[in-house]
């Protein structure tokens, strides 16, 4: 029966907007079902499983095949719905309807240790005709929780965050030591669950993990009312967040997503466990430029980041190294309370021991953060400013009396980002959205001027407001030159403002030009395509920064 | 194949005309003679210096349009001749009095659908098979992914979400002709025994459902200072045009909800900003318009209001049945 209740509880969580219900209904969830299936619903609900069994393209293909329905018609209803799962679930209420089966009850756990993980193992004939079979037997309700799952897009608004506080009530325990339980691998077993319930603080077990996360805010104009001496101030890197840890011998690296990376990494942490003492050091990891002593550009570190042992000519290739800004603890005794300020004096204190005490030279992989020393507010503007230049995206402010709380608590860090780039560009194309902006055209693609000719050179598909968003479907449907799928051509007229963080040189667009994290910032409806800028602006912009 | 002039019924400036008896069907600007389906407000205006429909939708469109109005009315299945055409109203089971109209003229037969739907409605009369030569259908709902569920279901989950939290005001926003009365008759079927409270605009049509016959469950008419504790647990029925804007500050702890056909897709059901949404539709599902279209054994179908295409290109491929466009 449980699996009902699972859907049920998607349903409700689904349609609650308020945190407090969405905790309480989590709460009652876990108090009146059975452990395993309580810890495959953390599981599936923290989004520790994407694991995709089967792709939405082969649920439509084999719908379709199934239940003689032409292809075109799927596709066309998939532009409505823009959820694979959702619109094979939506079709199969008119085709598993009078039932012909006797509807089996299974439960979460049956389910996801059993029944999903042995289609992956059936050939594609036995796959087609088991999936079938589990569509015509599985109560209606429980359809779309079993498409999203085998389709690896299972996703709801609940955070790790609703599902620590939800036990947290439950047990009546502090937040952070269930944030602490939930941190890194959480395999589903009646353990783990217990685990995480356990009324029982032990230590040895809590140690391995990491602490959470100390997040930056991004800057408020009030913090330049307080003196520029209560605050550090750092270059903000834009690398992974990783928190390194050492206890008993033992060298762990976390990332933020709670992922271990040690495998992708074993040059670190080979060197790190010649340290003697036991730590834990927050900081960066970056693919560094050794000889400018400056970061290279996080589309290298990407080329580190999903390959695990990596050979040594890739660890020559890529170099990395990780820049330490924190110490949390330091041989068993947890810091964070301390604060900020005399934190850094620990950390450069230990540092300079383990340069000179370590037998390996550990300063090609490991350094401390550098700190910055503006004068004033304008002067720490100027830093700012520059940061371009040392390939960070600008600042990150700490009160230097704060101890490290957890999350993303307020007036602790703050993240000071540097200006973004922006050129104005026209609107060319546009393609449907999925999720929750199907149905509506919200992937758009610019165009800057070459000569006569408009050249498409960013995709966007944040920064209007929802608004704004159906104000520009409708102009889109109405000035469609032609249609090529789900992408429509469109009349050139409407220019954006499209803002941007990088920009260089690429042979794989025809622009030449590729720009990270391009978004819309204002749509211009002040200016004609003529006023829009040229490629020659965008190189322009690029020699300017280089 | 004739030219779209030569058909009996066609597209002008956007509306449905017959030339041959110079009258409109629904039309959207005023007119010498216009024929009313059903009394929703996307299907008539002001203004018409004739109107003809059934009783019930004569009625209910005097309480939207005034009392002096030119209306002729006609009971369903009553045929009427006008310029040597035979005309007559059929149930369409949309709302109350809403009907399909169907033309015979020189033994052509063609049917005009209205708004329609098969499901169950104890609220108005139930749909009537009319058969016909050529068929203009309304298509709203025309994707296989609309598959309503039937209504008492509907009904019971809107009572469990209502007495799920029984701390809560329970607005349900729905359109305050039909739809509204149709899910009072449902919901009072149901185990949900608390207070239901309306909106002026729903009581108005409440209390001419009830003086033409139909039962619909006595309701409280909103005011905007009642208690906050005496809406406790309570559902509320509010129209949509309310939903944005001053009028819900009037409520405290509340949650909100809109039944629409359009809510059975999650990504409009995050979109709308309802907390919840309850598909239930007084329009045919991608079913029931196939099964008009098959029942009504028409030989030539026009679709409108609605996505047509995909509609079109299944019936033509699948089953064969000529689907023509109109010149708009």
């Amino acid at each position: 029966m449980s699996l009902n209740k699972f859907s049920e509880l998607f349903g409700d969580l689904d349609s609650i907007n308020s945190t407090n219900n969405k905790i309480e209904v989590l709460k009652n969830y876990f108090s009146s079902n059975a452990p395993i299936d309580n810890s495959w619903a953390i599981y599936l609900l923290a989004g520790k499983s994407n694991k995709r069994f089967i792709s939405g393209r082969y649920l439509k293909n084999l719908f379709s095949q199934i239940y003689e329905y032409p292809q075109w018609l799927i596709d066309t209803c998939y532009l409505k719905v823009g959820d694979s799962a959702e619109l094979i679930t939506l079709l199969l209420k008119n085709k598993t309807n009078p039932r012909k089966k006797k509807l089996s009850n299974i439960s979460l756990n049956e389910l996801l240790s059993e029944t999903i993980p042995a289609i992956s193992k059936l050939n594609e004939e036995e796959k087609n005709l088991e999936i079938k079979n589990l569509w015509e037997s599985l109560p209606e309700d429980n359809h779309l929780i079993f498409n999203k799952i085998l389709t690896g897009t299972f996703r709801v608004g609940v955070s790790i965050g609703l599902i620590t506080k939800s036990i947290s009530k439950l047990i009546n325990i502090d937040e952070e030591i269930i944030s602490h339980r939930l941190m890194g691998d959480f395999k589903p077993s009646i353990d783990s669950y217990e685990f995480l319930i356990n009324k029982n603080i032990n230590l040895q077990e809590l140690n391995s993990k990491p602490f959470p996360f100390l997040l930056a805010n991004t800057i408020e104009d009030k913090i330049f009312k307080n003196s520029i001496n209560d605050f550090q101030f750092e270059w903000k890197y834009d690398g992974i967040r990783i928190q390194l840890i050492k206890r008993s011998g033992n060298v762990s690296l976390w990332t933020r997503g709670q992922e271990l990376v040690n495998e992708s990494f074993p040059e670190l942490v080979e060197k790190m466990s010649h340290i003697k003492d036991d730590f834990v050091l927050d900081g960066e990891l970056l693919v560094w430029n050794f000889k400018e002593q400056i970061a290279f550009d996080f589309s290298l570190l990407q080329k580190r980041i999903n390959r695990k042992s990596p050979n040594r000519s890739i660890q020559i290739k890529y170099p990395i190294i990780f820049i330490a800004y924190d110490l949390l603890e330091i041989n068993g005794r947890d810091i964070r309370e301390i604060k900020l300020e005399n934190r850094r004096i620990e950390l450069e204190k230990y540092f300079s021991k383990w340069q000179i005490k370590t037998e390996n030279n550990i300063s090609d992989i490991f350094k401390i953060c550098d700190l910055i020393f503006p004068k004033d507010w304008p002067d720490a503007l100027t830093y700012k400013e520059k940061s371009r230049e040392n390939n960070t995206e600008g600042l990150i402010i700490k009160k230097k009396t704060s101890i490290y709380s957890s999350g993303r608590k307020k007036g602790i860090w703050w993240k000071y980002k540097v200006d973004p780039m922006q050129l104005d560009a026209v609107l060319i194309y546009a393609k449907g959205g999925s999720g929750r902006r199907a149905g509506l055209y919200t992937d758009y693609s610019f165009a800057l001027w070459k000569d006569k000719e408009l050249i498409k050179f960013a995709s966007a598909y944040s920064g209007l407001t929802n608004f704004e968003i159906k104000e520009l479907d409708k102009w889109i449907r109405k000035n469609t030159i032609e249609k090529f799928g789900p992408v429509r051509s469109l009349k050139p007229e409407m220019v954006f403002e499209i803002s941007f963080e990088k920009i260089q040189i690429s042979k794989r667009h025809k622009s030449g030009i590729a720009v990270r994290f391009p978004r819309i910032t204002k749509w211009r409806k002040d200016k004609k395509i003529n006023d829009a800028d040229s490629l020659d602006n965008a190189y322009e912009l690029m020699k300017k920064i280089s | 194949m004739r030219t779209k002039q030569e058909y009996l019924i066609r597209y002008k400036d956007g509306n449905l005309y017959c030339e041959l008896a110079d009258i409109w069907i629904d039309p959207s600007k005023p007119v010498k003679k216009a024929l009313i389906t059903h009394a929703h407000f996307d299907h008539f205006t002001f203004g018409c210096e004739e109107y003809i429909s059934t009783k019930e939708t004569a009625i209910l469109l005097k309480e939207r349009v005034g009392d002096n109005i030119k209306i002729n009315t006609f009971e369903y299945g009553e045929e009427f001749k006008i310029n040597g055409i035979n005309i007559s109203f059929h149930p369409s089971g949309h709302i109350l009095g809403s009907s399909q109209i169907r033309f015979i003229f020189a033994e052509e037969k063609w049917l005009i659908s209205g708004d329609f739907k098969l499901q169950k409605d104890q609220t108005c009369k139930q749909y009537e098979t009319v058969k016909t030569d050529y068929l203009i259908s309304e298509c709203t709902f025309g994707l296989p992914i609309f598959k309503w569920d039937e209504s008492n279901k509907v009904a019971n989950d809107i009572s469990k979400w209502i007495t799920n939290s029984p701390e809560k005001s329970s607005l349900l926003f729905c359109y305050s002709l039909g739809k509204a009365q149709r899910l009072l008759n449902e919901i009072s079927q149901t185990n949900f025994k608390g207070n239901i409270y309306s909106h002026g605009s729903i009581h108005k049509m409440n209390n001419i459902y009830r003086k033409l016959g139909i039962d619909i469950k006595d309701t409280i008419k909103i005011e905007n200072k009642k208690k906050i504790d005496e809406l406790k647990g309570s559902l509320i029925l509010l129209p949509p045009s309310l939903s944005k804007g001053s009028y819900l500050k009037n409520f405290k702890n509340i949650q909100t909800a809109f039944a629409s056909g359009w809510m059975s897709i999650r990504a409009l059901r995050k979109r709308s900003g309802y907390d919840k949404g309850f598909a239930i539709s007084d329009h045919a599902d991608w079913d029931g318009i196939l099964e008009i279209v098959k029942k009504s054994e028409a030989k030539n179908v026009f679709f409108h209001h609605g996505d047509s295409e995909a509609l079109s290109k299944y019936l033509v491929e699948k089953e064969s049945i000529n689907v023509l466009l109109f010149g708009k």
